[in-house]
């Protein structure tokens, strides 16, 4: 067997194994309730700012504490905690992807992903508040 | 209806460019094509001039379509939509490029107006390949063209036109505005540019990476003319300083995105393994393989099938980036790619066209392709160029599958897998960064170390013992100068465990080899002629940049922890590891330590004629033994923000050393006009005599006595005014001490005032408002306000050594150049 061959194989096993790892990797997007019943797991939830309820960011009494409340697909209302200063125009968010675990009743998440239709365009923008 | 006041001739003339443009390439495609299938000497000269002249006449066209989108923007006709939805009056000259090109039909433009030049300097330079090397080009030129038609084909909109009307857009038709005549009078500015990409690398980094983009093609054409036309040798010498010149461009387009994001973004950082900076970065990757894959088959005979896989694959790859951020398939995943326009069937068209053909002729004349039979020596430089190459393929493969989640739910979805199986869509990891670090911190130890040691061998065979000769002085110098970084440099980076940290030793060790290596070889293999000496320049760039991503990122620091929060929370609880505390808040004229620096926020400003805000802030380094200042400087990282909806998009602002870089941002800021609305606590009363106390929140306020000589700049005496101040001391809890005098005067011997003293730092307001003769007491009035009335919100990171890293992307392209330039003098 040439070693050329040899080596495309050793790489086809190698890719393979990080493929497969990599896979473990992937997260899935969840509602609350299928986050609940896995809980101490990290989860995208996709879903909609309640704005009937407050949303709660007082940087005076503490700058990486914001809460707010999100409606998921199934239209169940939970608390959302971000550790972490409130993202810019956070307000005009249609939609966000959220990235973390429930904890109780509440949903603590670590990302917030959101999009939010600019003034008079109709389409939208995506804007993320990453943590590092 | 007749419409007043619009400007339809420049958008009328852009249009017709457009289709000019389309018609054009189509003709120089079938010309070119016909050109290389003729056998005639005579027909395919004929063939080739009428090519060379439809060729030119697009590039004309597209230059004048962007020219008439130039004289839109510039002169604020917004009745286009174009203009409307990109600039507005106030935007700075210097941004109205950013605006041309932050939609997709400009940036498709851009990429045209690149194709169109390159194209024109290959039809001049690349001889007998022009033929078929020019089909690529032209039929590359018909997609890019079809992108800007904006016309419906068999029902199907094929392209979107650049120079389509506010008023014909599909969203506005039913808007009444639009109905007027006078339309045009009610529209008085523009939407204004989205403010991220109002930067000055904004201006220079799309037009770079364009440029990068369209050159990628080179590469492809000639390997695919070399299939085509079965003439496997003679394209090898011709391309080998193109997939220079392609490596070299989208490397520097990627990087000043890069800097672009450290600048403008708060991501706090320079590369955040978003899906649109992974997409451009696989081709690279693949076509730097292909690079060394076509070295190694100039020298040896070996690695040519693989060369013409890379140099396909990378265009492939350059038009799967295009359709993975413009057909709005990142949509939920990625910051910022564009929106769907409907043109996602268009653009995977556009990608078969150019993967069937190529991938096709590659199987069918995989034969043909010449090869050697004897296998290569372990002790080659052939073979590990091979090696290297199939090292950085794994690594493409893996960004791109991580990347191209969207697509598999998309594919899953569609070929009804999904719903077999009952599977969920799948989401991109939690955790992407580590994600990615986990796996690529391995490759990038690999190549640093195949980076240092392939150059010491020969092509096809080193003779035994050469090696160890060579290489034993690189090694110990740069296990030397690990062993002194990571002794002095102490990197603890253990978020991710123990096992991540070897690797992060391991990558330092890579990174420093890979330099040292290339350095020696420079004086022993090359004896110093610097004329040949552009690889290894390269390379030890390339060892700078992988070391200079390293210490940044692992030596990365946080110094706007908010501690005193911290305790109040429990620092032990189980929230305390999610919650970082990674942002501060600083009351204005308040001192706050961070790290080694005391930061006052001591104001905003804004200038007339500038959108933006600017926070000022003062740092200060004292000396930890003394307390005298060392060093003293001023931040000004800045914001729009936008008044009505109280919103702000930040900027950093950075002081750069040569050994780190202090990076901040504001991420929020207070409304002070809604603060001052609702500020509704009331004055307090209290009535004391001299030595009184009267207590607040924070401390307590001593009237000292009585002054019947008050001053105070709020004041001023005026003859005939009876004037009392009270001399008060304020205490706080912290020990501070503050003197006040509020003042109380009657004037005309009938009207009664009080002058107001506060305390900012306290947001105390104390009123002296009451004389009481008889009691011998006075009355004053305290005031609290509730929050800090004004106050930043901000995060501070030190980056380390990132110079380091910005000067290894220099070395490489200076390298790249020096190769590019010793490629093309040998001919």
């Amino acid at each position: 067997m040439k070693k050329t061959n040899i080596i495309l194989l050793v790489v086809i096993a190698v890719a393979i194994g990080v493929i497969v790892t990599m896979v473990g990797d992937f997260s899935t997007y969840e509602t609350f309730a299928t986050a609940r019943e896995k809980e101490g797991k990290e989860f995208h939830v996709i879903g909609k700012l309640d704005t009937l309820q407050a949303m709660h960011y007082d940087p005076v009494k503490d700058a990486n504490l914001f809460s707010f409340y999100v409606l998921d697909k199934t239209g169940e209302t939970r608390k959302v905690v971000f550790y972490g200063a409130k993202p810019t125009d956070f307000e005009k968010a249609e939609s966000v992807v959220l990235t973390g675990k429930m904890e109780g009743n509440e949903f603590h998440c670590s990302k917030i992903l959101m999009k939010c239709p600019s003034k008079y365009k109709d389409d939208q923008v995506v804007v993320s508040n990453k943590q590092m | 209806m007749k419409f007043e006041g619009e400007h339809l001739l420049p958008g009328q003339l852009g249009h017709f460019f457009a289709i000019l443009a389309f018609v054009a390439s189509i003709v120089a495609t079938v010309a070119y094509y016909n050109a290389v299938k003729v056998k005639e000497a005579a027909l395919q000269d004929s063939w080739k001039r009428l090519a060379r002249w439809a060729f030119v006449i697009q590039s004309a066209a597209v230059i004048a379509v962007f020219s008439c989108l130039c004289y839109i923007l510039n002169n604020h006709y917004f009745e286009y939509k174009y203009a409307w939805r990109n600039t507005s009056r106030d935007l700075p000259v210097q941004y109205l490029l950013s605006s041309l090109w932050s939609d997709q039909e400009g940036s498709f433009l851009l990429w045209s107006i690149w194709n169109s030049v390159l194209g024109i300097i290959l039809i001049r330079t690349s001889k007998k390949l022009e033929a078929p090397v020019m089909t690529v080009f032209s039929l590359a030129q018909v997609i890019m063209a079809s992108m800007l038609l904006g016309i419906f084909i068999l029902g199907y909109k094929v392209g979107s036109n650049p120079f389509m009307l506010l008023r014909e857009a599909a969203e506005n038709q039913a808007a009444p505005i639009f109905r007027q005549p006078d339309y045009l009078q009610h529209i008085h500015d523009g939407n204004g540019l989205n403010v991220t990409l109002q930067n000055y690398w904004m201006v220079i980094h799309p037009p770079i990476l364009f440029l990068g983009f369209a050159s990628m093609i080179i590469p492809f054409a000639f390997a695919f003319a070399a299939l085509w036309t079965r003439d496997y040798t003679s394209w090898v010498k011709p391309v080998l300083p193109w997939a220079l010149f392609a490596v070299m461009l989208l490397g520097i387009g990627i990087m000043m995105g890069a800097a672009w994001a450290y600048e403008s973004l708060n991501f706090g950082g320079y590369w955040g393994w978003d899906p649109v900076e992974n997409a451009s970065l696989v081709p690279w990757l693949t076509m730097v393989a292909g690079l060394h894959t076509l070295l190694a088959y100039k020298h040896s005979g070996h690695a040519l099938k693989s060369t013409v896989f890379f140099f396909f694959i990378s265009y492939i790859l350059i038009l799967y980036s295009s359709f993975l951020t413009k057909s709005g398939i990142l949509g939920d995943t990625s910051v910022h790619s564009f929106t769907d326009m409907g043109m996602s069937g268009q653009l995977l068209i556009s990608m078969l066209v150019f993967t069937v053909p190529s991938i096709t002729l590659l199987i069918l004349r995989r034969k043909e392709i010449p090869s050697i039979n004897k296998e290569e020596s372990t002790y080659s430089r052939e073979f590990w160029l091979f090696v290297g190459s199939l090292i950085l393929l794994i690594a493409g493969i893996q960004i791109t599958f991580t990347t191209s989640i969207p697509v598999w739910n998309k594919l899953l979805g569609l070929s009804g897998l999904k719903s077999l199986f009952k599977l969920d869509d799948l989401a991109p990891p939690s955790d992407v960064i580590f994600h990615f670090n986990k796996i690529q911190i391995w490759i990038a130890i690999v190549l640093g170390v195949l980076t240092a040691v392939v150059q010491f061998l020969k092509y096809k065979d080193t003779p035994k013992g050469m090696l160890t000769r060579k290489i034993w002085l690189p090694t110990a110098l740069a296990l030397l100068f690990t062993g002194l970084i990571a002794w002095k440099g102490t990197i603890t980076y253990l978020n991710y465990g123990a096992g991540f940290l070897t690797a992060i030793y391991l990558m330092l060790f890579a990174s420093i080899y890979a330099i040292v290596g290339n350095v020696t070889y420079i004086f022993t293999g090359l004896k110093g002629k610097m004329k040949n000496a552009g690889a290894s320049v390269a390379h030890i760039g390339f060892g700078m940049v992988l070391l200079g991503v390293l210490i940044s990122s692992s030596k990365m620091e946080v110094i706007s922890i908010d501690k005193m929060k911290m305790l109040n929370d429990g620092f032990f609880r189980k929230e305390s590891k999610q919650n970082p505390r990674e942002n501060i808040m600083l009351p204005k004229d308040v001192q706050v330590q961070m790290g080694d620096y005391h930061v006052t926020y001591v104001g905003d400003s804004i200038a007339p004629g500038d959108p933006k805000t600017y926070y000022v802030m003062r740092y200060e380094q004292k000396d930890k033994a003394t307390g005298a200042v060392k060093e003293r400087f001023t931040l000004y990282p800045d914001a729009f923000v936008n008044k009505k909806e109280n919103s702000l998009s930040s900027n950093p602002s950075s002081r750069h050393y040569l050994t780190r870089d202090i990076f901040t941002y504001v991420s929020a800021a207070p409304n002070k006009a809604e603060e001052a609305k609702a500020d509704t606590t009331q004055y307090v009363s209290h009535e004391i005599k001299q030595g009184d106390s009267v207590f607040f929140s924070k401390g307590f306020i001593v009237l000292k006595g009585l002054n019947a000589k008050p001053q105070s700049k709020n004041y001023m005496a005026q003859p005939g005014d009876l004037a009392v101040g009270a001399e008060l001391e304020v205490y706080t809890q912290t020990d501070d001490h503050f003197k006040l005098q509020p003042i109380y005067f009657i004037r005309d011997s009938s009207y009664q005032y009080s002058v107001e003293d506060t305390l900012a730092p306290l947001n105390l307001n104390v009123r002296f408002s009451k004389i009481m003769p008889a009691e011998n007491k006075i009355e004053l009035k305290v005031k609290e306000a509730a929050g800090f009335s004004d106050y930043v919100v901000m995060k501070a990171l030190v980056f380390p050594y990132i110079n380091v890293l910005w000067l290894g992307v220099i070395v490489t392209v200076i390298g790249t150049g020096m190769s590019i330039v010793q490629r093309t003098r040998k001919k």
